[in-house]
């Protein structure tokens, strides 16, 4: 298992200047074919915001009774990274029907594919976080030390979803029932993972405790306690556990699926 | 070799003549008992549930070996021809030789850079010009911006694509588009070339300049040529060494011209 865990780091390292060369491509790819072109990538999350900001903060007056910040930055700080997760989670398990010409034409490493889909996405959020750190100063925040997981936060980001989208894709080559699951699943975690409430009011220990192993509510707890709560996402040590138990069982099921499929995906694009 | 010098001036017919003697003793190519099995099940549901092999009767239907037991190795600056009838399993052995698939047994060994005429349109982006394109395959390939830079005029030049080089490649016409794949897979200056019945590309004038440009490569001694090809014609045109495939295994190897009479009378 080490040693491909070995290969997959090895390839990924040999082919990172091709996996970088790509990742731009599959952006200028995206941005074809409107006049607008690079600003969709940015007007429909900012038509999200508005639209969560509108129903939550002045249709069900959720951010009233805080004191601090304003509820906007809150709301801004979850819904950013989950852009990128939920690009993830419906596309990233897919890359390999996207890419197959890299499959069955080209050499090119299966693992590779994944990390061009994962780098592309992870250039639009890079962006979005600098939007979100216009916002932050904005609503009169300073610059301060707990900004600094932001990057942290990111690069832990990117690791976890490229191990998931090279978990899930190679599967997903087999049976189409993945991609479709994924697809089913899209819009509950975004409910049912705190991307628009407070994990932390849920009254449930149960419920709290499950939570603290989705990876999702991780994330979007960590980057708020950034921006908004002033805390280091490693203080929780429950949420900190419940992801490091996550990332060890995605980087182990990686391997095994890695191991068993990765020739034989090409047979079956 | 002193004939070599006056050789490289005269026509370019004389390529294969040329090559035939120029080959090396370095192991370019070399398939050491490579089997390639493929499991065919009933449908998606049933390969899903071979993940787990779990292979019932009725929706596992047996396995097929595209290559099987095939051995041979190729020298560097050998031109081989590939003979061999449907499903003999030739474009599997070429597709395991450029990497994109990988040998159920047995072992593969390649040296030099592949560059492979498979499926000329494979792989080009429809939403991009041709121009990115070439820029999209030549990173692919690990080429670095300055080589593209170089071959990118070479390539438009030959593809004769004029002001549709700058078009999304979803206007050309599918002549067009097979004109760019060849001229992208003949200017890389490739080690290894691998030509998959590719040359009914375009009219009858592009042709003569694919085959022309076939010849000018087959002209530098240390490039490796293998030719896939159903017609004892062309492989006699280009080649030197033949091997007839048959259900996957290595029925004849010799000179191509005792290759083509073998293939001749018992598949022809």
């Amino acid at each position: 298992m080490l040693k491909t865990l070995g290969t997959i780091l090895k390839d990924n390292w040999e082919w990172r200047g091709r996996i970088a060369n790509l990742s731009l491509f599959e952006l200028r790819k995206k941005s074809r074919g409107a006049v607008l072109s690079w600003a969709w990538f940015f007007i429909k999350p900012a038509l999200y915001i508005f639209c969560f900001w509108f129903a939550l903060e002045i249709g069900l007056r959720a951010g009233e009774s805080t004191d601090g910040p304003p509820y906007i930055l809150w709301l801004c700080a979850g819904l950013i990274p989950w852009f990128f997760m939920s690009d993830m989670i419906n596309q990233g398990c897919d890359v390999l029907h996207r890419y197959s010409y890299l499959v069955n034409k080209v050499k090119f490493p299966i693992s590779g594919i994944s990390g061009i889909f994962t780098g592309a996405t992870m250039i639009v959020q890079v962006f979005l976080q600098l939007a979100l750190l216009v916002i932050y100063f904005a609503c009169g925040q300073q610059l301060d030390i707990y900004l600094l997981q932001v990057p942290i936060l990111l690069l832990l980001m990117f690791v976890f979803w490229d191990m998931f989208s090279i978990m899930l894709s190679q599967l997903s080559a087999i049976s189409k029932d993945v991609a479709n699951l994924m697809k089913a699943f899209g819009t509950p975690i975004f409910w049912l993972s705190g991307v628009i409430f407070n994990v932390n009011n849920i009254p449930i220990p149960w419920l709290h405790t499950l939570l603290q192993f989705n990876p999702v509510t991780f994330f979007v707890v960590a980057f708020r306690s950034a921006f908004y709560d002033k805390a280091w996402f490693w203080e929780d040590q429950g949420a900190l556990l419940g992801f490091a138990v996550v990332f060890v069982l995605t980087l182990v099921v990686m391997l095994l699926v890695y191991k068993k499929f990765n020739e034989e995906v090409a047979d079956v694009l | 070799m002193s004939s070599n010098e006056e050789a490289k001036a005269p026509a370019l017919s004389d390529a294969k003549d040329l090559h035939k003697t120029s080959s090396t003793g370095e192991t370019a190519i070399k398939f050491d008992h490579v089997t390639k099995t493929y499991n065919l099940y009933k449908n998606d549901r049933g390969r899903f549930l071979g993940i787990f092999n779990y292979k019932r009767k009725g929706v596992f239907l047996g396995s097929v070996n595209a290559n099987d037991d095939l051995s041979f190795e190729i020298k560097k600056g050998e031109a081989v021809a590939f003979l061999g009838h449907n499903g003999a399993g030739k474009s599997t052995a070429l597709k395991m030789i450029t990497g994109v698939a990988h040998p159920t047994s047995g072992k593969i060994e390649v040296n030099g850079r592949v560059s492979a005429l498979l499926e000329l349109q494979a792989g080009f982006d429809m939403q991009l010009t041709g121009r990115e394109n070439i820029g999209l395959r030549g990173q692919i390939l690990g080429l670095s911006k300055q080589e593209i830079a170089e071959i990118e005029p070479e390539i438009i030049e030959f593809a004769e694509l004029g002001l549709y080089i700058d078009q999304p490649m979803r206007s050309y016409s599918s002549g067009m588009k097979a004109r760019l794949g060849f001229a992208f897979a003949v200017a890389i200056d490739p080690e290894i070339l691998v030509v998959d019945e590719a040359l009914s590309v375009g009219d009858k004038a592009f042709q003569r300049k694919c085959i022309d440009r076939i010849r000018e490569i087959m002209m530098d001694e240390n490039v490796t040529v293998l030719f896939v090809t159903h017609s004892s014609s062309t492989a006699q045109q280009f080649c030197s060494r033949g091997i007839v495939l048959d259900e996957g295994k290595k029925v004849f190897d010799g000179s191509i011209e005792d290759a083509t009479v073998f293939y001749e009378e018992n598949y022809a």
